[in-house]
């Protein structure tokens, strides 16, 4: 074992030393991204290396390692990271001309600070057959008492709900916002527990009309493995709400180069390669994401979902409200 | 006498070494963040109420099924009781995370359990009366039935350790097996009892992924949301330490009330417990008592699980898995060997000295086992961008930090293992060994390691199991492309590949099983 952690300082050292690498600290932890670090290296040569934790947690690495961080881009999977990481003055500005001109306004921070890669929206998922669906319009009708006992929801500690409620925050002030969240807790069937794929199932099973849903998830849920989320989700439909004055909520994943990063070079480099088109397509159809890029398709069983307007509140919007909507979650008694 | 000073000194150091990034967290309760009047104003009360109904429950419910099992199989023999010996630790080999979905997928509102009995009922779900496993009494059953073997463990290793004429000396009384069972086996079993369920308490009060699964606020689910959904690391540590110090009252009203009632070994002879044996319907009763905890501890879980694993394992096991099969490996023995030795040496130069103030550090340095690891993490990292800054070093993402982080978070496991393995060396044979000229070297050598070995052994198991299990910590403080068997069965749920997760947990499952196997041999064996 001793042998064994030397080996591990040599290596920690050496890594420290070579300077054709870049160094990821990441909050995604899918295959394909595996698949996306491999296909830089052989395309670059830039040998990857990664952590992944939950970035709040790898912005109090960042923050204590300070100068001596050997990180070089901060990957998150919601903007409300982004936007913390940049309030704790963690990530730095960069000029890619590539990123500015592919990746939209609405999607990245106004100093380039950090991009949006993917996006995910949030969306109503209903039983076949219920007819639930013809009541459905926007997400504040959620809170209509039509609903009551028919809605399944995850808790508010999930960062998905807590965007949520940022958007709404953004679109008709806190006071509207917490009488929104209020008319919801009304309407569960249950109070909130598990995670968006056991809504789902819930849902499927009777219990509650309506779920609410990230996109991706119902796209891992068919063809999985675990029977009961495969049959599942084969009783249910998407449906896209919409907010009274603005589109289809989404949260997107997204990544920063780092302030003191020792590799600024690769690690621009890798953000451009993460935005580009090949990686693009592998978010897409991997893991059932939106791709950021235009000109880039959603999966076929995506695209057979329909098609939603994206919701017109910048995105970083989503990251300053976060910690009002938490609160607001906490006053309305939703879990 | 040097050496003696030497052995303080250091004990001290490590104490100290080991406490400190608890004692970082600590400094928060003075300081209120700006989302502290909110907390207060809606959810601090109920996360206060869930912790302490979760504490006590799983209290209550791991001191029942720990120590009636450990108590059934150290004083009879009866049918699978040779079998149940071992057996009624697998539970704890089972990562809480995986226990928790599958119940939830089995006993829950749409569970397959659930919906088979409502279908042979030919009933709805509002026509009878349903727990939902998916609740607060039901991550306190959840909990429990993993937890439950740290008190079995520490009262077997302490009931083992027993002198056999108490027990026969209340035979001779003429005190039928109950007034035994009740007038003197449970009090002088109370300090493992108790050592145990503290325990369990502190790991089931620190818990995060069953309670935010299962949709119950605890304080260390509301440390979390205050942390990553406010941004607030000051008002999480608040929140941290608040809870810190209600363990801390704990543990000294604990010592406190023990004080008093310690039962003084005479220590005259170490024969085992000489077994009774039970027949007939006693014996099919305590079969059935430790076939209850065996089969929702262990059996089924492991069933589903092991379905899960054939089903899967010819994609996830690849060369890199066998690379974080190795990694794992290496760093729970490691772990374990480290934080063993570290405990025992804090713990025997307590009662070599009987220092007042190295105990009370003693307990001090307990205290990371009742924060959730994640926020250990927070102490360190905290606490290492200090030394960082001094030296110019870094020590964060080397496996030395992720090890300190295991210490700082395990440490309190070994020493009350050590801690209740010492309460049964009477005080008079380092008495006597003093009178004797005996060196302190040679009285530990050839006296006390032979009577500790047993609280060793446990404290090297459970270290073992509890690194292999562990993720917080792990994800946050180690190197590049470091992965353990529970981070890598950790990102395969959150693909929503439950199915495919079941590969790494079943690796960590065996390994707890071999391991307690192996060692369990060699503790009856002695």
């Amino acid at each position: 074992m001793l042998k064994k952690l030397a080996l591990g300082t040599l290596v920690f050292a050496s890594s420290l030393l070579a300077s054709n690498e870049v160094n990821i600290y990441s909050h995604r932890h899918y295959d394909t991204d595996k698949q996306l670090f491999k296909m830089f290296e052989e395309k670059t040569g830039v040998k990857v290396n990664v952590v992944k934790a939950k970035a709040s947690a790898l912005i109090k690495r960042l923050e204590s390692e300070g100068k001596n961080s050997p990180a070089d881009v901060l990957i998150t999977v919601d903007a409300g990271r982004l936007f913390q990481a940049t309030q704790k003055d963690l990530l730095q500005s960069i000029d890619s001309d590539y990123l500015n001109k592919n990746i939209p306004a609405q999607f990245k921070d106004k100093d380039n600070k950090w991009f949006a890669l993917t996006k995910r929206s949030r969306v109503a998922v209903y039983k076949i057959g219920s007819g639930v669906e013809k009541e459905l319009s926007t997400y504040e009708g959620l809170a209509d008492p039509k609903f009551k006992g028919k809605i399944m929801v995850r808790s508010s500690n999930n960062i998905y709900n807590q965007s949520l409620m940022a958007a709404m925050i953004a679109h008709h002030g806190e006071e509207k916002a917490l009488e929104w969240a209020k008319g919801v807790v009304a309407n569960m069937a249950k109070s909130p527990k598990g995670n968006d794929r056991y809504q789902v199932k819930a849902v499927a099973n009777g219990i509650g009309e309506i779920a609410i849903a990230n996109t991706y998830y119902i796209g891992k849920m068919v063809d999985n493995k675990e029977v009961a989320q495969a049959e599942a989700v084969k009783k249910v439909k998407i449906f896209f709400p919409k907010f009274e004055n603005g589109g289809t909520h989404i949260n997107v994943s997204g990544a920063g180069v780092t302030k003191y990063s020792p590799n600024k070079e690769n690690a621009i480099k890798f953000v451009e390669f993460l935005a580009s088109p090949e990686a693009q397509e592998l978010f897409a159809k991997g893991n059932f994401e939106y791709p950021v890029l235009k000109g880039v398709q959603a999966s076929k069983l995506v695209s057979s979902w329909g098609t939603f307007e994206d919701d017109n509140i910048s995105i970083s919007t989503l990251g300053e409200n976060n910690a009002k909507a938490v609160k607001i979650f906490d006053q309305a008694g939703w879990r | 006498m040097k050496y003696l000073n030497k052995l303080t000194i250091s004990s001290v150091f490590f104490t100290l070494l080991i406490s400190v990034p608890a004692l970082i967290l600590f400094t928060n309760i003075f300081i209120g963040g700006e989302n502290w009047s909110h907390l207060v104003d809606t959810v601090l009360f109920e996360y206060i109420f869930n912790s302490l109904y979760i504490m006590f429950g799983v209290a209550i419910l791991t001191a029942v099924l720990g120590f009636s099992t450990a108590y059934l199989t150290s004083l009879y023999t009866f049918t699978g009781s040779s079998f149940f010996h071992y057996a009624l630790i697998l539970p704890f080999a089972i990562p809480t995370y995986i226990v928790a979905y599958i119940y939830g997928g089995m006993f829950d509102i749409t569970g397959s359990v659930t919906t088979f009995i409502l279908n042979l009922l030919g009933k709805d779900l509002s026509e009878v009366y349903f727990l939902d496993i998916m609740s607060i009494e039901g991550a306190i059953i959840v909990m429990s039935l993993v937890l439950y073997p740290y008190v079995y463990l520490i009262c077997k290793t302490y009931l083992r350790a027993e002198s056999s004429s108490i027990i026969d000396a209340s035979k001779t009384m003429g005190f039928s097996n109950f007034q035994i069972l009740y007038k003197v086996v449970i009090p002088i079993s109370r300090p493992a009892i108790v050592a145990g369920v503290i325990l369990a308490v502190m790991e089931a009060v620190a818990d995060f992924g069953v309670m935010d699964y299962y949709g119950v606020s605890t304080f260390v689910t509301g440390i979390f949301r205050t942390w990553f959904g406010m941004g607030s690391v000051e008002d999480a540590s608040k929140l941290a330490s608040m809870l810190m110090l209600f363990i801390f009252i704990l543990i000294f009203c604990e010592r406190y009330q023990r004080r008093n009632k310690r039962y003084k070994s005479s220590g005259k002879d170490f024969k085992p417990i000489s077994k009774q044996k039970l027949t007939g319907f006693k014996s099919f009763l305590a079969f059935f008592a430790c076939f209850i905890p065996f089969f929702f501890g262990f059996l089924l879980p492991f069933s589903q699980m092991s379905i899960w694993f054939y089903r899967s394992y010819e994609e996830v096991i690849d060369e890199d898995f066998l690379t974080v099969l190795y990694q794992t490996l290496s760093l729970g023995v490691f772990s374990a060997i480290f934080i063993t030795v570290l405990a025992f040496v804090i713990t025997y130069n307590v009662r070599l000295h009987k220092s007042k103030l190295a105990d009370n550090l003693t307990q001090i340095s307990k205290l990371g086992y009742s924060i959730p690891g994640a926020v250990v993490a927070v102490g360190i990292l905290s606490f290492f961008s200090i030394i960082d800054r001094s030296f110019d070093i870094l020590l964060s993402g080397t496996i030395v930090a992720v090890i300190f982080g295991y210490t700082v978070r395990f440490v309190a496991i070994s020493i009350n293992n050590f801690e209740s393995g010492f309460s049964k060396i009477p005080q008079s044979y380092d008495d006597a060994t003093k009178t004797m000229g005996i060196g302190t070297f040679q009285t530990f050598y050839k006296v006390m390691l032979p009577l500790i070995k047993n609280s060793a052994l446990a404290s090297f198991i459970v270290i073992f199991i509890e690194v292999i299990k562990e993720l917080p910590l792990t994800m946050i403080l180690r190197p590049f492309n470091y992965d353990t068997l529970a981070v890598l069965s950790h990102e395969l749920v959150g693909q929503a590949q439950v199915i495919e997760s079941s590969v790494p947990a079943m690796f960590i499952v065996l390994l707890g099983i071999v391991s307690v196997l192996i060692l369990v041999k060699k503790m009856i064996k002695d």
